[in-house]
C-alpha cells in the first residue's frame, strides 16, 4: 500500500506530555518558539489538580507553611536539588505564567501566594500546596474558617466517602457533616467521577443535582463534592451549580481514575493544536538523534511513521510511571538516550525498610544530571549535546513525592529549560 | 437456541502472544482509567479493567462467553487513555470470532453473509446489476429535473480513473437521492472518478463478527476491483469502518496493494483550500449551531488528529467559525457513540442506548442543532439516541451541507434537514 | 466465653477466660489441633500473638508434597508426605489444587542423581512417571529448552490460609471452640506440677488476659522454644533457618516444578492460583520476628529459578516474603533443608509439668498428622477416648473462609451478576459482599478488623497493585458503613500499606517500579500517610 511518511520541522521539540512537558510547551508558546510536543499522555491523568511547590522537607514530619523560606533551607539540606539554582522570582513567574494559561483555557487557579494553602484530601487528611484550582478553592477557605459544611458523596462512587472525610476532620472542624445522594439518572451500579463530570456539562443534569444537594444541605453554607464538576469547563460548571443551589461549592480530589488529571490532559490536547503546537499525543519517541544543525525524532503512530526535525529538544519524560526512567533488576537507566543516571550503589539501597519512612526513599532521588543551562550530562561528564535540554522529575537529587513538589519542579525547571533553549536559539 | 458450546480461549496466553512486551495485560496498573472513560463500562456488569483482570485470573470460560464483547465497539479509547498503552480490542475481536456462528448476534452474521453473497460486497445484498441500475436511474432523473446538472456524471467501471469511490449500501438501497450531492461535488471539483460494479460497497460486518477469513475475502474482492480498474486512489465515502476495515485489513493480511487509501474528508478540506469547492457560511444567517462527531474508525483508530482537524476546517468553512461548537472530548480522545462495532446490528437495543447515553450528553452539552459526521453508523446511532433520550438535534452528512452551502442541494436531497434549515432554502 | 461471630468490646483491666484446652499458636498445626480436639468433644481456645498463619504456615510455597522431594534423603518423611497428601486431597479438596508435580533436570545437573529418582519414589510408594523432554515441554511450555530429564509425581498445592481458617471455622461450628488473635503469652502460673493459667497480653490493646485451662498446648512453631521456656521447660532445642520466596504476577507453570537435584536455592516453583511462588533460599538466623527478604536472596532465587523456567528472569514479580523454619536441633550436619523435616512432640513430664506439651518442626503437608499426635496426648491426659476423626471426616466448607482462594471471589461475583455489589479490590476482584461476610463471620474476635486482617482472609491486596488502591477503597467503604469511625482507620491504611510494602521492597523493578511510584504519590503525596503521628 502506498503511504506517506509525515514530517515536521520546528524550533523546539518537547518529549513528554506531563506537567513539565506541557509547561515547557506553554512557555515556548509565550516566547513564540515553534514547538512540537510528543509523548505518552497517560500519567498526567493521575494528577490531583493541586499544584505543589514544596510541602514538606525530606526527613521532616511536619508540613511547610512557607515554601519560599523552605526553598532557602533546601540549599543546605539538598545542595543539588534542581530548585536550588532557580530564583524565587523565576519560580513565581513560572507558576504565574502556567496558571494564567490554564485560566485562559477554562481552568482558573489561585495565584502563587506567599504561603502554602492547607488543602483537603479524600481521606480527610490535609495537604500543603501552593495553587489550587478555582473549583477546589472554597474547601481550604471553609476549613480555615470552620464554616458549616456538608460533604456530599454519591451512591456507587467507590473510594470516596464523605463519612471518612468527616471522621478524620470533625475534631478540627465540628460543623462538618456528610450526606449521600444518588447522582441524577445514575441510580444503580458503579459510577466513575469522569462519567459524572461529563454528565454535569449538561444543564438538565446540573439542575437535577442542584435539587438533590439542596435537599440534604441542611444549615450548611458550603458544599464539598468529590471532584466531578465538569470536564472541559469546570469553572463554569462550578459557578452554575453555585447559582442553582445558592451555596458555595468546592471539590475534593479523588483517587484514580479521577477527574482533575483528565481535565488537564484534555485541555492540553484541545488547546495546544489550536495555538499552533504540533501535538502528537499518546506516542512514545522511538529514537532521538543529533547532527550539527538539528535533532531528529522518530516515532510511529497508528497511521505510520512520523519524523520531527527540531533545533532543540527538551527531555521531560518523567520517571518510572511515565517511562523516562527504567528500573531493572541490575539498576536504573534512562530510556531514550541511555543518559547516565545518578542512583544508589545497589538495589538494596533503593528503599528503606519502612514504606512510610519520613526520610523518603533513595530511588526517588535517582535521575539525570544537568548543567547550569539545563543540558543533561553525558557519559563523559560534559553536556550530552548542545541541542538537548531536560526538565521535570527525571532530574536527579529531588524526591517530588515526599517533598510535595512535583508541580513545582516540573513548572520551574521547564521555565528555565525553555529560557535556556530561547537563549540557545537566539544567541 | 443452538446447543453448540463456545470453545474456551486462553486470554492470558493470547494477550502475551499478540500484544507488545510492556503493553500487554501483565503491564496493567489496574488504575481504572480505561473503565472510567469507556461507555461500555457497567454493561453486562463488565468493563475493560475487569476484562484484563479476568484474563489474568484465568476466567477464560466467562470471558469466552460474556455477551459484553458485543457491547464493546472495539473503539480503542481504553488504549488511548491507558498510560501503559494496553490494547484490549484485539482480544475482544478474537473472542467475537470464537463464538459459535449460531450464537453470534444474528444481525451481524446475516450482514456478513449478505456481503459475501454478491460481488458487490454489500451488507444489504444489493447485487452489482441492481447497483448499476439504481445509479443510472437516479442519474437520469437528476439530469432531467435539475437545472445545471444536465451533464452530471456517475461513471461506472471506468478504467484508469484517479479515484475509485465506494458507496455505503444504505443510499442505493433505501435513499438513492442521497448519492446525488456527492456526484455534484465531484462534478464541481472536476474529479476523475468512478464507481465499480464489483466491491463497491462500504460496509464490512465480517470484521465485526470476528471472522478473519470472511474479512479477508471481502477486502480481497475490493482490492481486486480497484486493481482491475487501475485506479490510483481508493476513496472512502462518508463511512468510518469501511476505511478501517480496508486499511487495517490490508496491513493485517499483508496484502499487495498498488494504490493509496484516502478519505473523502481529506479531499473536502483540500478542495476547499484549493478553491475548487467555494463553500461559505453566508447562508447561516440565523447562526444555527453545529458540532461534529469524530468517527473512531478514521480518527483514533487510523489517521489520528489530522483528519479530525480537516473535518473541523471543513465544518467551520461551511457553518461559520462562531457557529461551530466542538464536542468534548474530541478528535482522538472522542467517545464512540455506540453505533460502531456492529452494535447497531447486534439487536442489543437497551445496551446500545445505555452506551449511547454518554454521547447523547456530550451532544446535549454543545447545545448544537446539528451533528455532522462522516460515518453512517455514527449517523444512525446519534439519530436513534436523539429520539430515545428526547434530544432535538439533527444529524447531517457533510455532502448535504456542502451542497446546501453551494446552493445546489436538490429538493429530494434534504431528508436530514430540519425545519430551520429547510426554511433557509425556501 | 466470647461468641465468635459477634464483635465484642474487650473492655479495660484484667480479663479471665476459661477453656478446656489452650492452644498457643495459630499456624496450621494449632488450627489442626483445635479441630481435632473439637471432633473429640473437647473445647479449646486458640490464641496467636498476631493472626492465623503469621509464621511459617503462611510463609511457604503452599506445596502439598507427594513425598518426591524427600525420597533421596529421608524415606520416612517421604512416606509420611505421601500418606498425608492422599488424605488431604480426599478430605479437604477445597484447599487443594491437584496440579501434579514435575521433577526436572537441566543440562549440567547431576545425571546420576536424576537416574536414582524413580526407584526411590517407588520404594516410598509414590507414583512416578517419566516424561520425555518433549512431553514435559508440551505440558509446561515455559520449561527450559535445556531440559534433559523429567518425572511426574502427584505433588499438589494447598492454600494454608484457607486450611487454617476452615479448621478454625469447623472447630467453632462443632463445639464453640474459640480463636482469638493478637493474644501473646507472657507467662504461666504453675501449681503442683500443673499449669493453671496462662498470662497473656492483647497486642492491640495491651490489656492483660488470664486464661485458665486443663491442658496447655504449645504449637508456637519457630517460637515454641521461647514459649516453653516461659513455662520453665528447657527441653525444646531449636535452631532457625530463614527462607525467602517470591511471587510472580503470572502463573508461570501449571505443575509444581521441582529441580531434580539435591535440595538447593530457588529450585521449586509452585502455582498459587493465578500466581507462582518461587523459592527458596536457606540461611541460618537468630532473628525470629522481623525477618525480611534481602535483595541477594531474591536475585539468587531468580537466577536459580530461571535455569528451570527461563521466563522467570524477565517476569514481573509482585511480592517476596521470608519466614523462619524451626529446625529440631541435633538433627545432623549439612544443609538445613536435610534431615530436619521431622517434627517433635514433647510432653514435658521430665520438666515437671503434667498438662503441657510442645509440638514443633514438621511441614505443612504433615500438619494433620502432627495435630493428631498432639491431640492423642492431650486427649489421653484428659481421659478422653474418642480417638482421632480427622482421617475420615471431611473438612467442611465455610462460606466466610472461601475468599482466600484465587479466582473464587470473581467467579462468585460474576455469577451473582449484581451491579450493586461493587468490586473493591480490582486486581483480585474482591467484591463488597466478600468484605461484609469476612467482617461479620470470618474467624476473628477483634472489635475492629484491620485491613491486614481482612486481607489475610481474602485475596484483597494480593494482585499487582498490592493493595495500593484497594486499601483506600476498602477503608473508605468501612468508614462508609460506620465500621471505622475515627483516625484509627487511617492508621489501619498506613499499617496495611507498610505491611504490603515489606513484601514488595526487594522486587520493585520493571513494571512494579511504575506501580509503586503511583502508589507512593497517592499514599504520601496526596493522603500524607507518611506524616501520620502514630509511631
Amino acid at each position: 500500500m502506498i503511504e506517506e511518511a509525515r514530517y515536521f520541522e520546528t524550533e523546539l521539540a518537547v518529549i513528554g506530555s506531563g506537567i513539565a512537558g506541557c509547561a515547557a510547551s506553554i512557555f515556548a508558546l509565550n516566547k513564540k518558539i515553534t514547538t512540537a510536543q510528543v509523548g505518552n499522555t497517560g500519567a498526567v491523568a493521575y494528577t490531583t489538580g493541586y499544584l505543589d511547590l514544596l510541602g514538606k522537607l525530606e526527613g521532616d514530619k511536619g508540613a511547610i507553611d512557607n515554601p519560599w523560606d523552605a526553598i532557602t533551607a533546601l540549599k543546605d539540606r539538598c545542595p543539588d536539588h534542581p530548585l536550588n539554582g532557580i530564583s524565587a522570582a523565576d519560580i513565581r513567574a513560572a507558576f504565574n505564567e502556567f496558571t494564567a494559561f490554564l485560566g485562559e483555557c477554562g481552568i482558573a487557579y489561585s495565584s502563587p501566594g506567599d504561603s502554602n494553602i492547607t488543602a483537603l484530601s479524600p481521606a480527610g487528611t490535609l495537604k500543603k500546596t501552593l495553587c489550587v484550582p478555582a473549583t477546589m478553592a472554597a474547601g481550604p477557605k471553609a476549613f480555615a474558617a470552620k464554616t458549616a459544611c456538608v460533604i456530599v458523596d454519591f451512591k456507587g462512587l467507590k473510594g470516596f466517602s464523605g463519612k471518612q472525610v468527616v471522621a478524620n476532620l470533625h475534631k478540627q472542624w465540628p460543623t462538618l457533616k456528610a450526606e449521600r445522594i444518588v447522582f441524577p439518572e445514575m441510580l444503580s451500579g458503579e459510577i466513575y467521577p469522569e462519567v459524572m463530570a461529563r454528565a454535569l456539562e449538561v444543564e438538565k443534569t446540573r439542575e437535577a443535582l442542584a435539587e438533590s444537594i439542596k435537599a440534604v444541605a441542611g444549615n450548611a453554607k458550603v458544599i464539598g463534592l468529590p471532584a466531578v464538576l465538569g470536564m472541559h469547563n469546570p469553572d463554569f460548571i462550578k459557578t452554575e451549580l453555585e447559582r442553582l443551589t445558592g451555596f458555595e461549592i468546592f471539590e475534593i480530589p479523588t483517587m484514580p481514575p479521577s477527574v482533575p488529571g483528565i481535565r488537564l490532559r484534555e485541555l492540553f490536547e484541545q488547546v495546544f493544536p489550536e495555538k499552533g503546537i504540533i501535538l502528537i499525543p499518546q506516542q512514545k519517541v522511538s529514537s532521538l538523534t543529533f547532527d550539527d544543525d538539528s535533532a531528529t525524532l522518530s516515532l510511529t503512530d497508528n497511521h505510520g511513521p512520523i519524523t520531527i526535525k527540531a533545533k532543540a529538544v527538551i527531555l521531560a519524560t518523567g520517571r518510572f510511571l511515565s517511562g523516562g526512567l527504567e528500573a531493572h533488576i541490575t539498576g536504573i537507566n534512562e530510556s531514550l538516550l541511555n543518559l547516565p543516571v545518578t542512583q544508589p550503589a545497589k538495589r538494596d539501597d533503593w528503599y528503606f525498610e519502612q514504606y512510610t519512612d519520613s526520610r523518603g526513599h533513595a530511588i526517588h532521588k535517582a535521575g539525570i544530571e544537568i548543567d547550569d543551562s539545563f543540558r543533561p550530562i553525558g557519559e563523559d561528564g560534559r553536556p550530552y549535546h548542545e541541542r538537548l535540554f531536560a526538565a521535570g522529575i527525571i532530574l536527579a537529587h529531588q524526591d517530588w513525592i515526599r517533598s510535595r513538589s512535583g508541580a513545582g519542579i516540573a513548572i520551574a525547571t521547564a521555565y528555565k529549560a525553555v529560557e535556556a533553549v530561547d537563549n540557545f536559539l537566539h544567541a | 437456541m443452538s446447543d453448540q458450546k463456545t470453545t474456551t480461549l486462553n486470554f492470558k496466553e493470547l494477550a502475551m502472544e499478540l500484544l507488545p512486551e510492556g503493553a500487554s495485560f501483565e503491564a496493567c496498573l489496574t488504575c481504572g482509567l480505561c473503565s472510567s472513560g469507556c461507555p461500555a463500562s457497567g454493561l453486562e456488569n463488565m468493563d475493560p479493567r475487569k476484562f484484563i483482570r479476568m484474563a489474568l485470573l484465568g476466567m477464560d470460560e466467562e470471558l469466552s462467553t460474556t455477551p459484553w464483547i458485543w457491547c464493546c465497539t472495539q473503539c480503542k479509547r481504553c488504549q488511548h487513555v491507558c498510560p501503559m498503552n494496553i490494547d484490549i480490542s484485539q482480544l475482544v475481536f478474537i473472542a467475537r470470532g470464537n463464538w459459535p456462528q449460531e450464537k453470534k448476534p444474528s444481525g451481524i452474521v446475516r450482514s456478513c453473509e449478505l456481503i459475501r453473497s454478491t460481488d458487490s460486497t454489500s451488507a444489504m445484498g444489493l447485487p452489482p446489476e441492481d447497483f448499476i441500475f439504481v445509479v443510472d436511474d437516479v442519474l437520469k432523473e437528476v439530469r432531467e429535473t435539475q437545472t445545471g446538472f444536465e451533464k452530471l456524471e456517475a461513471p461506472m467501471d471506468k478504467p484508469g480513473t484517479h479515484f475509485f469511490v465506494n458507496q455505503n449500501s444504505r443510499e442505493p438501497m433505501s435513499e438513492p437521492d442521497e448519492m446525488v450531492p456527492l456526484w455534484k461535488i465531484f462534478d464541481m471539483v472536476g474529479a476523475d472518478w468512478t464507481y465499480s460494479s464489483k466491491g463497491w460497497a462500504a460496509e464490512n460486518f465480517c470484521m465485526f463478527s470476528g471472522d478473519d477469513d470472511a474479512w479477508y475475502k471481502v477486502i480481497k474482492t475490493r482490492v481486486d476491483a480497484v486493481n482491475k480498474l487501475g485506479c490510483k486512489v481508493w476513496l472512502n465515502t462518508e463511512c468510518g469502518h469501511s476505511y478501517y476495515t480496508m486499511w487495517n485489513g490490508i496491513h493485517k493480511f499483508n496484502m499487495d496493494v498498488n494504490f493509496k487509501l484516502e478519505s473523502l474528508v481529506t479531499y473536502y478540506a483540500q478542495w476547499i483550500r484549493e478553491g475548487k469547492l467555494p463553500v461559505n457560511s453566508d447562508w447561516n444567517v440565523n447562526n444555527i449551531k453545529f458540532t461534529v462527531q469524530d468517527p473512531c474508525m478514521i480518527v483514533r483508530k487510523a489517521y489520528g488528529d489530522s483528519i479530525a482537524d480537516d473535518m473541523r476546517f471543513v465544518v467551520k468553512k461551511l457553518v461559520g467559525e462562531e457557529n461551530f461548537i466542538d464536542m468534548q472530548p474530541n478528535r482522538s480522545a472522542n467517545y464512540c457513540c455506540g453505533g460502531g462495532g456492529g452494535f447497531l446490528q447486534a439487536g442489543m437495543t437497551d445496551h446500545r442506548r445505555a452506551y449511547g447515553k454518554r454521547k447523547f450528553d456530550q451532544i446535549a452539552a454543545t447545545k448544537a442543532a446539528y451533528v455532522l459526521t462522516p460515518c453512517h453508523n455514527c449517523h444512525s446511532q446519534m439519530e436513534d439516541i436523539g429520539h430515545f433520550y428526547g434530544g432535538d438535534y439533527g444529524v447531517v452528512h457533510f455532502w448535504t451541507l456542502i451542497c446546501l452551502s453551494l446552493g445546489i442541494l436538490g429538493e429530494n436531497e434534504r431528508t436530514y434537514l430540519g425545519p430551520d434549515l429547510l426554511a433557509l432554502l425556501d | 466465653m466470647v461468641s465468635p461471630c459477634v464483635l465484642k468490646s474487650s473492655g479495660a483491666g484484667v480479663q479471665t477466660l476459661e477453656t478446656e484446652v489452650l492452644i498457643i499458636g495459630g499456624g496450621v498445626t494449632g488450627a489442626g489441633i483445635m479441630r481435632d480436639l473439637a471432633l473429640r468433644g473437647i473445647q479449646t481456645l486458640l490464641v496467636d500473638k498476631q493472626d492465623l498463619c503469621a509464621g511459617a504456615s503462611g510463609g511457604n510455597h503452599g506445596l502439598l508434597h507427594s513425598g518426591g522431594r524427600y525420597v533421596s534423603n529421608d524415606q520416612h518423611a517421604a512416606i509420611e508426605c505421601r500418606i498425608e497428601n492422599e488424605i488431604l486431597k480426599r478430605l479437604a479438596p477445597q484447599c487443594v489444587e491437584e496440579t501434579g508435580g514435575l521433577f526436572v533436570a537441566v543440562k549440567g545437573d547431576d545425571m546420576a542423581f536424576a537416574d536414582t529418582f524413580p526407584g526411590l519414589c517407588q520404594t516410598a510408594g509414590i507414583q512416578v512417571e517419566e516424561l520425555s523432554p518433549a512431553e514435559a515441554l508440551a505440558v509446561e511450555p515455559h520449561l527450559s529448552k535445556d531440559l534433559i530429564k523429567a518425572y511426574r509425581v502427584p505433588d499438589a498445592t494447598i492454600d494454608p490460609f484457607r486450611l487454617a481458617l476452615e479448621n478454625v471455622a469447623h472447630a467453632r461450628a462443632f463445639n464453640d471452640s474459640v480463636y482469638q488473635p493478637h493474644t501473646q503469652i507472657v507467662g504461666f502460673i504453675t501449681k503442683n506440677g500443673l499449669i493453671t493459667e496462662a498470662v497473656c497480653r492483647n497486642n492491640k490493646t495491651n490489656a492483660t488476659i488470664h486464661i485458665r485451662a486443663k491442658q496447655f498446648v504449645n504449637a508456637g512453631g519457630a517460637w515454641a522454644m521461647n514459649i516453653a521456656q516461659l513455662a520453665g521447660c528447657t527441653d525444646v532445642h531449636l535452631s532457625y533457618s530463614k527462607g525467602t520466596l517470591l511471587i510472580s504476577h503470572d502463573r508461570m507453570a501449571d505443575h509444581v516444578v521441582n529441580r531434580l537435584r539435591p535440595p538447593a536455592d530457588g529450585d521449586i516453583l509452585v502455582p498459587g492460583g493465578t500466581v507462582s511462588v518461587l523459592g527458596t533460599t536457606s540461611i541460618r538466623t537468630e532473628e525470629l520476628d522481623s525477618v525480611i527478604p534481602t535483595v541477594a536472596e531474591i536475585d539468587r532465587n531468580v537466577i536459580e529459578g530461571s535455569a528451570m523456567i527461563p521466563a522467570l528472569a524477565t517476569a514481573r514479580y509482585i511480592r517476596a516474603f521470608s519466614r523462619v523454619r524451626p529446625l529440631l536441633q541435633g538433627a545432623g550436619a549439612g544443609d538445613d533443608r536435610e534431615a530436619t523435616r521431622g517434627f517433635a512432640l514433647l510432653n514435658h513430664t521430665t520438666q515437671g509439668l503434667e498438662n503441657f506439651c510442645t509440638i514443633t518442626g514438621g511441614k505443612l503437608t504433615t500438619f494433620r498428622q502432627m495435630a493428631q499426635k498432639t491431640s492423642d496426648l492431650v486427649a489421653t491426659r484428659m481421659g478422653n477416648t474418642t480417638g482421632c476423626q480427622t482421617k475420615t471426616i471431611p473438612l467442611p466448607k465455610d462460606d466466610a473462609c472461601r475468599w482466600t482462594e484465587p479466582g473464587a471471589a470473581p467467579r462468585y461475583w460474576y455469577k451473582e451478576n449484581n451491579p450493586e455489589d461493587m468490586i473493591l479490590c480490582e486486581c483480585e476482584m474482591v467484591p463488597q459482599s466478600a468484605i461484609d461476610e469476612i467482617i461479620k463471620c470470618a474467624p476473628d474476635t477483634d472489635e475492629e478488623m484491620t485491613l491486614e486482617a481482612i486481607a489475610l482472609r481474602s485475596r484483597a491486596g494480593k494482585g499487582p497493585c498490592q493493595g495500593s488502591f484497594c486499601g483506600i477503597r476498602i477503608a473508605s467503604y468501612l468508614y462508609d458503613c460506620g465500621y471505622y469511625q475515627d483516625e484509627t482507620g487511617l492508621i489501619h491504611m498506613k499499617d496495611f500499606f507498610n505491611e504490603r510494602f515489606k513484601g514488595m521492597r526487594t522486587v520493585i523493578w520493571g513494571q512494579q517500579a511504575a506501580q509503586m511510584e503511583l502508589a507512593e504519590a497517592l499514599h504520601c503525596g496526596l493522603l500524607g500517610l507518611d506524616t501520620l503521628d502514630n509511631d
